[in-house]
């Protein structure tokens, strides 16, 4: 041990805890965004896990009850009276787990829209708001770099979440003992949740998000503005688009035609003059237009079948991201005019 | 000729649109010199802020333009502080780390002693959240930010507006020391005159959006006389200000050339020149050479 000397510790001696001088930091706005929302950035890994420990719940106690229930000898189908509340218990927790997934869909539905709220808000009018961009953009950081990486950290986290939520939700879904309420790969609830969309939604919430919280400057207006954008493109999409973004297939027959796991966007009877009328126009057969010489009906089906489920996600993911890059194209405009 | 730290051709800004907007500045040309510890005074509503603004490159002008430390503001961000009239900080930050942000939104230039003097000064607790602070507090915390980037030129609107008396001389003697140990350029804005007088030796008087005096301190006393006597004509010399009690007229003027015996003369102290002008809106401007913003030989062939 040398003797104690009243020098002063040099920089970067590990003993004396000063630390080196630490060289010039290119992540420091990213660093600076971390701390700023770190609260948020820890709280959605947080309900991520609650979510999926829930979920997995549900799911194992469901398996449970449905390998007891194959043991037990009864049926769904044709129930007798001593299998009634074996059967009712059975049913009620399939229907359980249907709700769950039904919940996970719903949330991968919303949460894009909510990040998009965040950004728009917290992240971006809030600093307009009340003035700290002045703060900000008077560093060393320009304007652009400041939008860049206050986009770089949600952008991160909701990839790698939603990503995660995905491939959970797409889990759940597949091993969830069959019978009689399947989440199918079309249902609202579901088809978004299946695949990338909801990443590409939470990409385009956050561009708009920051193109809408620029412009709005207002941290509550911003917030309904950006859910209202997102919320709009999911429900255009959901309601009306979807089913056009890939050709369908087309069955036509004297029996209707059934294919498992298929989405039936339209089907209906075709008139002899060849023209496409629905059911309700047609029935009665008697009655024209669909009245015809004998022969019976010919029946249409116009449908997706399960093979169109990435096809129409990847076409949906790529026009949602496109709109995304056309927002942050924009964004990064309005911050560029002040160099 | 000494280069410029903030020079100023023709600047406008205006708020709102084309045809329902109101000019918060309107032709404003002007110059200060490196090195100056220049005040900008004016009643509220001249000007002051939207200029320090658009100096610090936060808002870009409508017209005209303004150059910091020779190039466009933006590209001159490194090396200008701003402190903004509200103090703006992040209020979930502690003290702490917001001057750790400082240091990592400003690698390589953070000069961390500096920045943790101006705080140890006051009775700060380094980690309580800046939304708990006092105003003045808040003061301390943002003058430490901008010091602490050791800029080239700092602008300050309405810095000591918050602070006691104290706090303020404490910060000014911090502010002045470094100023002239580094030589920083400062602008520093104000409506309160008193707080400026004794520590800048530049000045910029602004009023409805236009400069309406500009120069070293000393110069634009010496430019202006207070002559009283009998009423009668001020012949070549420039009236500011003028005033008629009985026979007898006081007047705050710009001599050209020597005056009349029968003048009674005397120099004006700083206050009573800047109100004097506050209250004659139609006294032309008057900036010093040092102040002018384009030079002497480009205005002639403009004028021919």
């Amino acid at each position: 041990m040398s003797a104690p000397t009243l020098r002063p510790p040099a920089p970067g001696d590990p003993a004396s805890g000063n630390p080196a001088p630490r060289p010039p930091a290119p992540r420091g706005p990213v660093l600076v965004t971390v701390r700023l929302h770190r609260l948020t950035l820890w709280a959605l890994p947080a309900l991520l896990v609650l979510a999926a420990a829930l979920m997995f719940y549900q799911w194992r106690h469901t398996a449970a009850v449905a390998a007891d229930f194959a043991g037990t000898g009864c049926s769904v189908e044709r129930t007798t009276q001593e299998c009634g509340d074996t059967v009712r218990y059975f049913v009620d927790s399939l229907f359980d787990l249907r709700r769950y997934l039904n919940y996970a869909g719903l949330a991968l539905l919303v949460l894009p829209g909510l990040v998009g709220a965040f950004v728009a808000g917290p992240v971006i009018a809030r600093e307009l708001e009340s003035g700290t961009y002045k703060l900000a953009w008077t560093q060393s950081v320009s304007p652009a770099r400041w939008l860049a990486a206050r986009l770089a950290v949600p952008t991160l986290w909701a990839v790698a979440l939603l990503s995660v939520a995905v491939v959970l939700f797409r889990w759940a879904q597949a091993t969830a003992p069959a019978g009689l309420y399947p989440l199918n790969w079309y249902d609202r609830l579901g088809f978004t949740g299946l695949g990338p969309l909801p990443v590409a939604y939470a990409l385009f919430g956050i561009a708009v998000g920051a193109l809408i919280g620029l412009l709005a400057r207002r941290t509550v207006v911003a917030m309904s503005l950006a859910l209202l954008a997102v919320g709009s493109v999911l429900a255009l999409f959901n309601q009306y688009l979807r089913s056009r973004l890939w050709p369908t297939v087309t069955a036509e027959g004297k029996q209707q035609y059934f294919e498992e796991n298929a989405w039936v966007v339209q089907q209906g009877a075709v008139t002899p003059s060849g023209r496409r009328a629905s059911y309700g126009e047609c029935l009665p057969i008697d009655l024209s237009p669909c009245a015809d010489a004998g022969g019976g009906l010919t029946h249409f089906v116009d449908y997706h079948p399960a093979a169109h489920f990435w096809p129409l996600q990847l076409v949906e993911t790529g026009i949602v991201l496109a709109l995304a890059a056309v927002a942050a194209f924009a964004a990064f405009r309005i911050v560029r005019r002040l160099g | 000729m000494t280069s410029s730290a903030i020079e100023a051709t023709g600047l406008g800004q205006r708020y709102g649109t084309r045809w329902k907007g109101r000019w918060a500045l309107r032709g404003c040309s002007f110059r200060i010199p490196t090195g100056r510890v220049c005040a900008l005074v004016g009643p509220n509503g001249a000007g002051k802020s939207t200029l320090l603004a658009q100096a610090a490159g936060l808002l870009l002008p409508t017209e005209g333009s303004v150059r910091t430390l020779g190039a466009v503001p933006s590209a001159a961000r490194e090396r200008i502080a701003y402190v903004a009239q509200e103090k703006p900080l992040y209020p979930r930050l502690t003290v702490d780390e917001t001057l750790r942000m400082g240091h990592t939104l400003n690698p390589g230039r953070w000069d961390a002693a500096t920045a943790e003097r101006i705080v140890e000064g006051g009775t700060l607790d380094r980690g309580a959240r800046i939304r708990t602070l006092s105003g003045g507090q808040r003061t301390r915390v943002a003058l430490a930010l901008a010091l602490g980037k050791r800029p080239e030129l700092l602008l300050l609107d309405e810095p000591m507006a918050d602070l006691d008396p104290l706090a303020r001389h404490q910060l000014m003697g911090i502010l002045l020391g470094g100023a002239a140990e580094h030589g920083t350029t400062v602008l520093i804005s104000s409506h309160i005159l008193a707080e400026l007088e004794n520590a800048c030796d530049y000045l910029l008087l602004m009023d409805g959006g236009r400069v309406r005096l500009g120069g070293e301190v000393d110069d634009i006393l010496t430019a202006h006389t207070v002559v009283t006597g009998p009423a009668g004509d001020l012949g070549p010399h420039t009236v500011v200000e003028s005033r008629t009690t009985g026979r007898q007229l006081t007047a705050l003027v710009r001599p050209d050339g020597p005056l009349d015996d029968t003048w009674q003369t005397h120099a004006p102290s700083l206050e009573e020149l800047l109100l004097s002008h506050l209250r004659s809106p139609d006294a032309p401007p008057l900036l010093t050479p040092s102040a002018e913003a384009e030079p002497a030989a480009l205005r002639k062939a403009v004028s021919a």
